[in-house]
């Protein structure tokens, strides 16, 4: 509620307008009642036919106004919601851009999705009904009561007598909705991470032929997903006829007490029938307000969770005195500790080293040994748990996180390209970048042989997911996305490993000219890859088993000699010297 | 691709065949819905009721006959008949909500399922066209849209039908003229909302639309969300997402706004007609022609119909969203089947394993990438498939397990072509290891399991032991029981390829598929895992595509392709021989150690 009434203020004129509109609503839908019960008393108790005209014509004019009214508040609701669940949607992406990769693994891309789109759908809905019918009814309310109150006080006080129960129903059923609504959200969300996996794996789940399987285990979630709502949904449309059924005891409370009154002649039938008329209409504004009901519940967990995004906070922050990272000379890593967030064990355990302009590092180790996790922490995917990362002699933390990633061009394992032309894709890397520029990236990456392969070469364009180019073509498009940055510390993560060993070779070849200047950080499996590298370091469970050259480390190093002798034949690796 | 359109009917004939098994409850609460709309529709008379004789007695006593007084017992006994009204409509409309609920909750449960189904039986092709975002937003957003229509929507618009038809027996009943007044309305409603909705109805197509590219944004952006912040996109991300917010923003103000007039308008004429019939119901009143009470009920009946008119246009916003959501899944559901499979079942357990290729041809669209591909394997042998990247390597994966068909020529096994086989028994000979790891949240156990469902325990730990990952496994602090989460990302890329190599050992099959499996694994584990395979592949027809020329010297047949075709085929000896495109790549690899 806080959420919604928040993103309300920027539209405060629109929500007064809205609430004078609704007056104009009321106005004619209790009006018209009031001017036909004076028509009874007035007009036909006196026989004047002249009155019934003139108060006919009264009663258009009314209309009019309320059907100004209710345009107006059609207007003012529609600009209201979907302006509010545009700013929302706005927030929560832009404070996703704001997330660490640990936000990200908490929350779960997909979960992310559903509550930029839908859980801020469900908001808009709620304020459809907030906005235009929700506020009718205590200004329905108000009116009539304050238009019986004038003329009887004990018939509006029967009226009035009804509130504090639908009041107290209210919260009941808020307090037995929200548990369920809550449960119903979880399962929806794994409801659709199922679906995922289902889109996702397609071809994994037909080879295994476990179509049954996946089958039952989407029809599981969806069973508890359909029992949940049900509860839900009886819950609610059972609200409505039990109001109902309050109002319509004090109907014929007022007509007892009203038949007394008009026994004893201090009322007049057509003041009667005015009064039903304004029950009638406050039971109708009580039913649209059950739909609050129907809406209540849902909106309140997706605004929840909405708000468990703002609520994060990035554990990655930027000191206040932080300075623009210009140029790098050197990057050192000074008895680097790290443990992932939740996890209990050190990844890395008291790794040094440092490098300086020009040269190579590569970083080799079993699977599991914490390489990627090493590299990572470069960019600030991560902080350090102990020790720093230096560049330049100054700790990383002491730079501002953008300039510091302006100067790392980083080609990660999974190569992600988005929906766009290729151009599109490389200029990604750098919005500046002439059109020699990409072309040259896309030479030395290897990737401008295939590109031109295309129909629509450089604008030839790539789909949702990059599923029309295949692996080794979207690592070489990422590598060239990364080049065309002239990156200073140049980070390639696993990426040639989808690439056959002659593209791999060639690309090397071309890519050492570009790098002079900058620092090469590669993780590698080949060894091939690295073996000329300036640096190898050896990772093992997080420890460094070995530094060196690739000569050192074949005679000093059992690990990395083990790795090198399961590639290379003994010829070979002596063939390269 | 397009997406297929469907029209109207047939989603509605679709809906109705979905709700079909529910049929007894959604009756019962159908004729709830008729009681509690008849005992509404009685209310305003009885109340009318009470008001004449109020009136008479009123007027006896303004006119001091004498002994005049109000008729209590005439009144309680009036009331008595109202309480009954009351709950009998109160209680009927609880009936309605249980029965109601549950058959609208199921029908969407088969819903969601049919279509979870469907995706099994769609051909690859067009998850290849379609972005997931789309298809994923047609399960939730646009079966809860529909879900939501019913649930509200459906007792309203069947209520106001009742209604109209019990309110304008009761109008007639009281007096002919004023009620041809009153149902002027009816028509005029009518045109109003004919004449708002066949522009709402666009509109909220095009809101539905941009829904859906909403959708599809907000995927790609999250999905690359290490590419954002790595290149400092996040301000460029922001702007391409504020420009589509802004066009749904905009998009759906205008379906809103446009279909929220039809309630002002149509009020409009009821606020008319009622001051009409009040003013000729009261001239009818002095002439004594009509009763008061009358007068009051046929008000209220005016405002009877009214209501449902006014709320139905509230609901149309939701309504018609439905109507854009059905139209997207039932087009979905309507959409093509990968083809029928021939009836006669073959057995495949006793198969061998021998595969060929004959003159096979094969293109993703118009044009042929693969035009003359022979190939002919025995049972037990392993081929190695090699080539630049990109030169459709994979495809030959797509055309074995009939994720695609081919375009001329025949792939057979053990003589027989795959296309007289059943899918699921063709795929049975099948296990394979993409270079793309697919895991699914849940214990690493199950997802080992996966390979073989009714696999024993033990089976399933032999398993993880062959592809060396048992011992990884043993390390987490939960073991096999360990959740894999979400993206699967608490686990490295080459851990995750391991799970999947134990899954593909697990199913023991005929044939085992290899692609590019072993790229993020590392050598040391590799040549432990090429043991393990070396094992696993003996008696097995195998297809391995592989970067590292070294693990295939001893294959039994290279492949080695380009642009879609196979240019060369042999064993490592011949092909080196043959001084051709492999032997090239070959020395490849020891040219830039050379530098």
């Amino acid at each position: 509620m806080k959420l919604i009434i928040n993103y309300l203020k920027p539209y405060k004129f629109l929500v007064l307008l809205n609430i004078v509109s609704i007056f104009g609503f009321a106005l004619a839908e209790l009006g018209i009642p009031t001017l036909i019960s004076d028509m009874i008393d007035e007009g036909v108790l006196r026989q004047d036919s002249q009155y019934l005209f003139r108060t006919g014509l009264i009663i258009a004019c009314i209309a009019l106004i309320g059907v100004c009214g209710t345009i107006l508040l059609g207007y003012c609701c529609a600009k209201i919601s979907t302006s509010v669940t545009r700013d929302i949607r706005n927030d929560v992406f832009k404070k996703v851009q704001t997330f660490s990769h640990a936000q990200m693994n908490e929350f779960g891309v997909s979960s992310l999705i559903t509550r930029t789109n839908n859980d801020a759908y469900q908001i808009m809905v709620f304020l459809n009904v907030i906005l235009r019918t929700a506020l009718l009814t205590p200004v329905m309310f108000f009116v009539s009561f304050t238009l019986t109150i004038q003329s009887n006080l004990q018939l509006s006080m029967i009226i009035a007598s009804t509130i504090p129960l639908i009041i107290l129903g209210v919260i009941l059923v808020g307090r037995f909705s929200e548990p369920i609504s809550e449960k119903q959200q979880g399962s929806l969300d794994r409801l659709n991470r199922i679906f995922r996996e289902n889109l996702t794996g397609i071809r994994v789940i037909r080879a295994f032929n476990n179509d049954a399987y996946e089958s039952k285990r989407f029809d599981e979630e969806n069973r508890f997903f359909m029992n949940q709502s049900r509860k839900l949904f009886k819950l609610m449309s059972s609200t409505e006829p039990m109001f109902f059924f309050v109002m319509n005891l004090a109907a014929l409370a007022i007509y007892y007490v009203a038949a007394g009154m008009i026994d004893a002649n201090t009322l007049q039938v057509g003041k009667l029938i005015a009064f039903m008329e304004y029950l009638f209409h406050a039971m109708l504004s009580v039913m649209l307000f059950c739909t609050v009901f129907m809406m209540y519940p849902r909106a309140s967990v997706s605004a929840r969770r909405i708000r468990a995004i703002f609520d994060s906070r990035s554990e990655i922050t930027e000191q206040n005195d932080a300075i623009d990272l210009e140029h790098v000379d050197s990057l050192e890593f000074d008895h680097v500790t790290f443990a992932y967030p939740d996890g209990e064990e050190a990844v890395l355990k008291d790794i040094s080293f440092s490098v300086k302009k020009g040269e190579t590092i590569a970083f080799i180790g079993s699977t599991g040994s914490g390489k990627s996790t090493l590299i990572s922490l470069v960019p600030r995917f991560y902080d350090v748990s102990q020790g720093s990362i230096r560049i330049n002699g100054r700790d990383i933390r002491s730079y501002k996180i953008d300039s510091l990633r302006a100067c790392i061009g980083y080609v990660a394992q999974k190569a992600v390209l988005f929906r766009g032309s290729i151009e599109e894709n490389i200029r990604f890397g750098n919005a500046h970048a002439s059109q020699q520029e990409i072309e040259k990236a896309a030479h030395v990456a290897q990737a401008y042989d295939f590109i031109m392969e295309k129909p629509e070469q450089f604008q030839e364009r790539i789909v949702e997911g990059a599923t029309n180019v295949s692996g080794g073509q979207k690592q070489r498009l990422s590598i060239a996305r990364a080049l065309v940055r002239h990156p200073q510390i140049c980070i390639y993560d696993d990426s040639f490993s989808a690439l056959d060993f002659a593209t791999d070779a060639k690309l090397r070849k071309a890519l050492k000219p570009e790098i002079k200047d900058s620092i090469m950080m590669i993780v590698a499996q080949r060894v091939s890859t690295i073996m000329n590298a300036d640096h190898i370091l050896v990772l093992d469970e997080g420890k460094t088993v070995g530094y060196g050259t690739h000569t050192a480390l074949l005679k000093n190093c059992p690990v990395y000699k083990e790795i090198a002798l399961s590639q290379l034949s003994e010829e070979e690796l002596t063939y390269g010297k | 691709m397009e997406n297929r359109t469907i029209k109207t009917k047939d989603c509605l004939k679709a809906l109705l065949h979905f709700m079909k098994p529910y049929r007894f409850k959604l009756s019962i609460a159908i004729l709830m819905i008729v009681l509690t709309q008849l005992s509404f529709a009685l209310n305003p008379t009885v109340e009318g009721m009470i008001t004449t004789s109020l009136m008479q007695d009123a007027m006896d006593i303004i006119q001091g006959v004498p002994g005049a007084h109000v008729h209590f017992e005439t009144i309680l006994g009036i009331m008595l008949l109202l309480l009954g009204l009351y709950v009998i409509k109160t209680v009927s409309q609880l009936i309605t909500a249980f029965f109601l609920t549950d058959a609208i909750q199921m029908t969407m449960h088969d819903v969601r399922n049919a279509l979870q189904k469907k995706i099994q039986r769609l051909p690859v092709r067009y998850f290849d066209d379609h972005a997931f975002g789309d298809i994923l937003s047609r399960v939730t957003n646009d079966v809860d849209a529909l879900s939501n229509a019913l649930q509200q929507a459906l007792t309203r618009v069947f209520g106001a039908v009742l209604t109209f038809i019990f309110v304008i027996t009761m109008m007639l009943m009281i007096n002919p003229v004023m009620t041809a007044i009153a149902l002027l309305i009816i028509p005029l409603s009518l045109i109003i909302t004919k004449v708002v909705v066949s522009h709402s109805q666009k509109l909220f197509e095009k809101q539905q639309n941009t829904l859906g590219e909403l959708n599809g944004t907000i995927t790609e952006m999250y999905g690359g969300f290490n590419e954002i912040i790595l290149y400092g996109k996040q301000q460029d991300a922001i702007q391409i997402f504020q420009d589509v917010n802004d066009k749904m923003c905009k998009a759906s103000f205008k379906a809103q706004f446009v279909s929220s007039l039809i309630s002002p308008l149509v009020s409009l004429c009821t606020y008319l007609a009622i001051g009409a019939v009040a003013v000729f119901g009261c001239v009818l009143v002095i002439e004594q022609k009509l009763q008061v009470g009358n007068l009051q009920a046929f008000i209220r009946y005016i405002w009877q119909i009214n209501d449902p008119l006014s709320q139905i246009s509230q609901l149309s916003s939701q309504v018609q969203s439905a109507f854009a959501g059905m139209h997207r899944i039932f087009g979905m559901l309507a959409e093509e089947e990968e083809p029928l499979e021939k009836t006669e079942v073959k057995e495949v357990d006793t198969m061998k394993g021998d595969v060929k290729f004959e003159h096979v041809q094969f293109g993703y669209d118009e044009d042929l990438l693969m035009k003359d591909v022979n190939i002919d394997v025995k049972a037990g042998q392993m081929v190695a498939i090699v080539g630049p990247t990109g030169a459709g390597k994979t495809t030959l994966m797509n055309l074995l397990l009939r994720f695609y068909d081919v375009k001329g020529g025949s792939i057979k096994i053990d003589g027989v072509d795959i296309r007289d086989f059943k899918r699921e028994d063709l795929r049975s000979l099948f296990s394979l290891v993409l270079q793309d790891t697919w895991l699914f949240h849940g214990t690493i156990y199950d997802n080992i399991r996966y390979g073989r469902l009714s696999a024993r325990k033990d089976e399933v730990i032999e398993a993880a032991k062959m592809a060396n990952v048992h011992h990884f496994i043993r390390t987490l602090s939960h073991g096999y029981d360990t959740e894999l989460n979400e993206e699967a990302n608490n686990i490295s890329q080459g851990e995750k390829q391991l799970l999947t190599i134990a899954r593909a050992i697990l199913k023991d099959p005929q044939i085992l598929i290899l692609d590019e499996a072993t790229s993020s694994v590392d050598t040391r584990l590799e040549k432990m895992l090429q043991s393990a395979m070396q094992r696993v592949m003996k008696n097995r027809t195998s297809f391995v595509i592989a970067h590292r020329l070294s693990t295939i010297k001893n294959a039994d047949l290279i492949l080695v392709l380009q642009h879609g075709d196979i240019v060369e085929q042999g064993t490592h000896e011949s092909l080196l021989e043959k001084q051709g495109i492999y032997e090239k790549l070959y020395h490849s690899q020891f040219a830039q150690q050379e530098e």
